[in-house]
């Protein structure tokens, strides 16, 4: 049921995008990939080409003292970028739902003037199917900043790679907007 | 007294109570079209589980929980039921049996216990779920598939989401009070045949209470939904009052125990700790060195502890451990890495980059690598600056 909604929403609110976007109610801005429809929300913004089951880019701002939904773990604001990968990757572990999840690379990263990390993972869900996931994430002041890639394992491309390199490479917080 | 035992709990398997069917499980001919469906679906969801990553392997774990199970098991039934236990990575405490005797025991619940008694007691209960085929009466509309049983799968965690069959979901979710008495009372009786204590049936809720007030939660999955807890303790304190007043010991050797299961309560303790569940991690990691033993890991789990949940306030509480952990196995790279991030955050460059170089020399292919040469790089632009 979760689903049908959650598609309905998709449709009904996505259009055709291009151009530079911003976080609703959010202080970031990014470049829209060409001919990938848009879903903007409160809690964050979302683009796919086909469908967010497939494939989506999605970028997301979060209080740093936001409580997670499976760790009792919270970000600190001193926390360095592996301490905050960590608090991440302990989150998706504690999920009950997320299964056989493999971390296949977790480095240092930089997306756009801000230190933070890159974690790449893989996961199956409860029907098996499986799911593979780039996640850029930084700290900055009160907020916790990330750009995900994720798609399934039969949709997952280097062509998707490229343009969400593109979204990472535009990303901007937006210093004038107070949120 | 054995003798009364003994016959005590053949009643209960052959007999039953008026709700329960009292033929042997899975003896093929005795199968109805129900039982078929209902293993079928276990065998299902047995596949999906042991498929999932979640399984805890362990052979010589499993292979102690499978003594634990064949001296529980009444020789009558022996040959019907053949009962496996397998252990599942999460610190959460809670255990539960799919109808075709595949039990599943969190690490969580085993971390917590004290003594094997204690193992017998979780064992003999979800046994006894099986022998008295209380999956297939609630597939029968007793427990599941009425409203307020489905009502209630919403409300006990998402892993229940993970299973299907409503059949085998009552075996997760809890049964009715009536059938989890029965499996508390046939469970005790189960434990006295075998040699085991069952008092300690009332430490095992103790460690679910325990539990269910630190994680302010209503009710730990293996109570079950009915009757509550306080209500099930006063059953058990009841009935051995009544019928166990000359029983032994058991098992309760608690050291020899600890020793024996000190892989799973650390492996749990990390758990726990990704869970930022610090209180249950720090148990853990204490009830191993309780045992007289120093262990490097437990020292490295209680720095984490203090690292990750006190924040610069505790780092010197952090570095005391890692420390013990460093004196206990010099050749140990967790702890190195951890002190070196401390100092990192500290601004003691020259202290750091000693500990991420003894780290790097002690294993060049750690997880954190390239956070690690990202940190070198600094330190030493650092060190020269300052």
């Amino acid at each position: 049921m979760k689903k049908i909604l959650w598609i309905s929403l998709l449709f009904i609110t996505a259009c055709a995008t291009g151009g530079s976007h911003e976080g609703a109610s959010q202080n970031y801005l990014v470049e829209s990939p060409e001919k990938w429809v848009k879903l903007n929300s409160n809690k964050y913004l979302i683009f796919t080409r086909e469908s967010a089951f497939e494939q989506y880019i999605l970028i997301q701002q979060r209080p740093v003292d936001k409580p997670f939904k499976h760790t009792k773990r919270t970000f600190d604001k001193g926390m360095l970028p592996q301490e905050a990968a960590e608090v991440i990757i302990d989150e998706i572990i504690s999920d009950r739902t997320i299964l056989n999840f493999r971390v296949i690379e977790n480095a240092p990263a930089v997306v756009n003037q801000y230190d933070g990390f890159k974690v790449v993972f893989t996961y199956k869900n409860k029907e098996g199917l499986e799911f593979k996931t780039i996640y850029y994430g930084f700290l900055q002041g009160d907020w916790f900043y990330n750009l995900r890639y994720n798609a399934a394992e039969n949709h997952y491309s280097e062509k998707d790679i490229r343009t969400f390199e593109r979204v990472l490479k535009s990303f901007q917080i937006d210093a004038s907007q107070s949120v | 007294m054995k003798t009364f035992i003994l016959t005590l709990l053949l009643c209960f398997l052959s007999v039953g109570c008026a709700t329960t069917r009292a033929l042997p499980v899975y003896e093929e001919s005795g199968l109805t079209v129900e039982e078929k469906k209902l293993l079928a679906s276990a065998a299902e969801e047995q596949a999906f589980l042991e498929s999932s990553g979640i399984i805890y392997e362990d052979e010589k774990l499993e292979e102690y929980l499978h003594q634990i199970v064949s001296r529980l098991q009444p020789s009558s039934v022996r040959d019907e039921i053949h009962f496996r236990v397998k252990v599942i990575k999460d610190p959460h405490l809670n255990a539960f049996v799919l109808p075709n005797g595949t039990i599943y025991m969190h690490t969580g619940i085993l971390a917590r216990l004290n003594n094997e008694d204690q193992i017998a007691a979780l064992l003999s209960h979800e046994m006894t779920h099986v022998l008295k085929r209380h999956a297939l009466m609630s597939s029968w509309g007793r427990d599941a598939g009425s409203p307020a049983f489905l009502g209630h799968l919403g409300k006990i965690g998402d892993f229940l989401a993970l299973l299907g069959s409503i059949g085998t979901m009552a075996s997760l979710s809890g049964y009715s009070q009536e059938l989890e008495t029965e499996a508390d009372l046939v469970g005790m009786a189960m434990m006295s045949a075998a040699g085991y204590d069952p008092k300690e049936v009332l430490r095992l809720f103790e460690h679910l209470t325990r539990e269910k007030e630190e994680q302010n939660i209503k009710e730990p999955f293996f109570f079950g939904t009915h009757p509550r807890v306080e209500r099930r303790i006063e059953n058990c304190r009841q009935f051995l009052g009544t019928s166990f007043e000359e029983t032994g010991p058991g098992q309760n050797i608690e050291r020899l125990f600890l020793e024996r299961m000190k892989e799973v309560i650390l492996d749990n303790a990390s758990l726990d700790l990704r869970a930022g569940r610090y209180d249950s991690a720090r148990r853990g990691a204490e009830k191993v060195l309780k045992t007289g033993q120093d262990d490097a890991r437990a020292y490295f789990l209680l720095g984490e502890i203090f690292r990750q949940r006190g924040g610069s306030a505790d780092y010197g509480k952090a570095k005391a451990f890692y420390e013990k952990a460093i004196s206990i196995d010099p050749k140990y790279p967790d702890p190195h890495e951890a002190i070196g991030l401390i100092y990192y955050k500290e601004g003691e460059w020259v202290l750091a980059r000693q500990f991420f170089e003894s780290c790097l020399a002690l294993s060049p292919h750690p997880p954190g690598k390239a956070y690690i040469e990202g940190y070198l790089k600094k330190c030493v632009r650092r060190g020269i600056d300052s």
